[in-house]
């Protein structure tokens, strides 16, 4: 009966050699370590965030008289609501964590590179797509935090030149953030993430046409390939339930982690909090703002300091395999970066007196420095390395991968 | 421009701003017992309601706090379980009156920087000058009374005792904000001592299937 | 050797089928909470109650109060049409006026068809539903057209200073 069924479908529909090619039987390199499982991990809090957020919504209302007390209702008084809404609100930051650790692996192993450019560029188009959804988001509680954050960065789009008063007005289509960009801000943070799902199918549909990149760099031949099925299913999985034990820990003895007081006071137009710092994830990216003593400048430098990432693949111009595991410059700049975004970060939580300026503003120089430098350095660093003699491991990792070129494999 | 303006002011403002800095707040540890927070809700619903509301509280909510019938008929004083725990001074009496609306405090044990703390330090850190004007060291000028009397406390016996009434006000005041804490952990311990063995049981599969590849 | 082999195949599938149970159980206990999440809030049931005093309805009139989101009809009948539902058992889904109403004067009912739910208009001898056409008659009792049933009667004491309690 079963086989029946399948066999009317599977000529009608490539069923059973969907699965097999692409879930079962996809071959996947046998030397993946656990930096690999992000990706997977980023596709459940995905999941989790629009499951939660369809619940949610089903009892959130958008109006600035009722949007703090639906919450408030939620918390209170619909059944588990207090879970579903820690549930969302610690899974926006989990996402962020998940994401920024898959983008840390894809730089240091240099996955970003041929033929992977486009798996990179559309991961930055999912990057860019899911800081606007959990920047509308933050907008809904209606709190103080929500309102100000909201307020600040549409002011941002003001430093556009000629039009940005006018911008301004039509993002908000108020003349201060008000019902008008609650209403649009929560119907677009319930439509991007389906916009979002799609990118995510682009993505993956690039991965499975070039397949996973490895820690040695180079791809692999078909023997060092084993099938996703059972191997990374049950890695993915036991990867899953480690990342949910931390998460639960959160959701469950320290929801309020990632809610700042200021947001449960219930937003005032009239009245400022008196200190504003924007969720954990974008602290970087708005000490970089806030380095530019200019509005416009500011403004710039932030938008291209996210942007940047996506000129890696053209930036690195060295022809070694891999990423910083045999390239010592390399992998030096890799950790300088990590360092300087960590200071960035904890830069964006101060209140920006005089020693923070000037630290954030060597810390931004360096974090663009990087990025400009790095065409140069690759190229000196690769003349270096073949100077010196490439190491015996390296030397392996090239020899096999002309041995496949010249096999066809 | 104008949004330009608003927006340097704000930046501005974050570094004009003093931060309360944490230290500065009493490190107390905060009661959740029955007997703490049934004392709160009494001196909530007796003093602090006199000037406040907690909209998100309903008078049923209490029952939670496990009073007697007796103590319960008391507390409520006649009012509806389902209406809400609202101020004795209505909002547009209190704006006549004081000039700003008091805070909603169903919500102020976590609306503060230090939470709790910050309120508790505030209840105990008002004082009388020279002058014999009253005044609160955390918030110089604020207009809240001293509704405890601490500024007036003659001797160290009833200055504990007013910071135990400040405690256990903090208590509820905590409780009110997060009413579903109990319910949060209990469930919490579960699903952890869940994932936990759900993870063990995956790790060892995951041994098992990966040694096949020898 | 195969003995072995045997025993560990066995093992990994007791665990194979362990961990499986196990996970898919979790799987459904995590829908729980939010299938509940849908439930009527404390707020909503509070509403299960609605009260009227009687004594502002004149003879021939009919109020509708709002009960759990649902119109109730609330009608004073004259005693010509308290005499003309006596005298019948109403049509498909027979029933005697008396079993229908506490006070005679008063009958009260469910405004909502019990077809598919419209409010029915009020006639001369009973209501009209604008839906698909069914006739009640002043008992609240199904005549002809769609409706299965006999206008439902909500749970309700008239007190003794004229107060409709209804629920």
């Amino acid at each position: 009966m079963a086989s029946t069924l399948l066999a009317w479908i599977n000529r009608r529909f490539p069923f059973t050699s969907f699965v097999r090619n692409e879930l079962t039987d996809y071959p996947v390199p046998r030397n993946l370590s656990f930096w690999w499982n992000f990706g997977f991990l980023a596709g459940f809090v995905l999941l989790l965030q629009i499951v939660s957020g369809v619940f949610l919504a089903m009892h959130y209302k958008p109006d600035v008289n009722l949007a703090f007390d639906s919450v408030q209702h939620i918390m209170r008084e619909v059944e588990y609501g207090w879970l579903i809404r820690y549930l969302h609100s610690t899974g926006a930051s989990a996402f962020f964590a998940v994401i920024y650790l898959h983008m840390i692996r894809t730089l240091y192993y240099g996955s970003y590179r041929a033929p992977r450019e486009l798996m990179w560029w559309s991961g930055q188009v999912l990057l860019l797509l899911i800081m606007a959804t959990a920047f509308m988001g933050y907008l809904l509680p209606w709190g103080q935090m929500s309102y100000w954050g909201a307020q600040v960065i549409t002011s941002l789009f003001g430093a556009t030149p000629m039009i940005g008063e006018e911008l301004v007005l039509w993002l908000r289509g108020d003349y201060a953030v008000g019902d008008a960009t609650l209403n649009r801000f929560f119907a677009l943070h319930y439509l991007v993430p389906f916009v979002l799902c799609v990118m995510v199918l682009i993505h993956l549909v690039a991965l499975h046409h070039v397949k996973s990149s490895n820690p040695s760099g180079i791809d692999l031949a078909a023997k060092d390939n084993i099938p996703f099925h059972p191997y990374f299913t049950i890695k993915d999985l036991f990867g899953m339930v480690v990342f949910a034990v931390m998460f639960f820990a959160v959701v469950f003895f320290a929801p309020e982690t990632f809610i700042e007081e200021a947001n449960n006071v219930p937003a005032d137009p009239l009245q400022t909090p008196p200190h504003i710092v924007p969720e954990w994830y974008f602290l970087p990216f708005y000490a970089i703002l806030r380095a530019i003593p200019d509005t416009l400048g500011g403004a710039a430098a932030m938008t291209v300091s996210v942007l940047i990432f996506a000129a890696m693949p053209l930036l690195d111009r060295s022809s070694l395999p891999g990423g910083a595991r045999y390239r010592p410059v390399y992998r030096a700049m890799f950790y300088l970066f990590v360092m300087d975004v960590l200071v960035l970060g904890y830069l964006g939580t101060q209140a920006p007196e005089a020693w923070v300026v000037v630290v954030g503003r060597v810390a931004t120089i360096i974090y663009f420095s990087i990025f400009l430098l790095l065409p140069w350095v690759s190229k000196i660093e690769e003349r270096w390395l073949r100077r010196r003699g490439l190491p015996t491991a390296l030397q392996a990792t090239m020899a096999s991968e002309r041995r496949q070129k010249a096999s066809g494999v | 421009m104008r949004s330009l303006r608003v927006l340097s002011g704000v930046l501005l403002a974050t570094t004009m701003m003093p931060v309360v800095m944490a230290a500065v707040l009493a490190d107390v540890e905060i009661p959740s017992d029955e007997a703490s927070l049934q004392r709160g809700a009494q001196l909530a619903t007796s003093v602090c309601l006199g000037c406040h509301g907690f909209k998100y509280l309903r008078f049923g909510n209490l029952q939670a706090l496990g009073f007697s019938d007796e103590q319960f008929d008391s507390l409520r004083a006649g009012q509806d379980l389902d209406a809400a725990l609202d101020s004795y001074t209505p909002a547009d009496v209190a704006r006549d009156l004081y000039g700003v609306v008091p805070p909603d405090l169903s919500l102020m044990a976590k609306a503060r920087e230090g939470g709790p703390h910050h309120v508790y330090t505030l209840l105990t850190s008002y004082y009388t000058d020279e002058s014999g004007v009253t005044d609160n060291h955390l918030l110089p000028g604020v207009r809240m009374p001293d509704v405890l009397g601490y500024s007036s406390a003659a001797t160290p016996g009833e200055r504990t005792e007013l910071e135990r009434q400040a405690l256990d006000v903090v208590a509820f005041l905590s409780w009110a904000a997060d009413p579903k804490v109990e319910q949060r952990e209990r469930l919490g311990y579960f699903v952890l001592g869940y994932l936990v063995l759900f993870a063990a049981l995956l790790y060892v599969l995951k041994r098992r299937i990966w040694a096949r590849l020898g | 050797m195969a003995d072995t082999d045997e025993a560990d195949a066995g093992r990994r599938d007791f665990l194979t089928t362990t961990t499986t149970i196990i996970g898919a159980a979790g799987a459904a206990a995590a829908c729980w909470p939010f299938v509940v999440s849908m439930n009527p809030t404390p707020g909503v049931r509070a509403q299960g109650a609605a009260s009227l005093p009687l004594d502002g309805i004149p003879p021939g009139a009919i109020r509708t109060v709002a009960w759990r989101g649902k119109p109730v009809f609330v009608f004073h009948r004259v005693p010509e049409q308290i005499a003309k539902a006596d005298s019948s058992q109403g049509g498909k889904d027979p029933q005697p006026d008396a079993e229908r109403v506490q006070d005679a004067a008063w009958l009260v009912v469910v405004g909502l068809c019990t077809h598919l739910g419209c409010v029915p208009n009020k006639t001369a001898d009973g209501w009209l539903c604008p839906c698909h056409g069914s006739v009640y008659d002043n008992s609240g009792r199904i005549l002809s057209g769609p409706a299965p049933r006999n206008l439902d009667i909500p749970p309700y004491t008239i007190s003794a200073d004229g107060t409709l309690m209804i629920g």
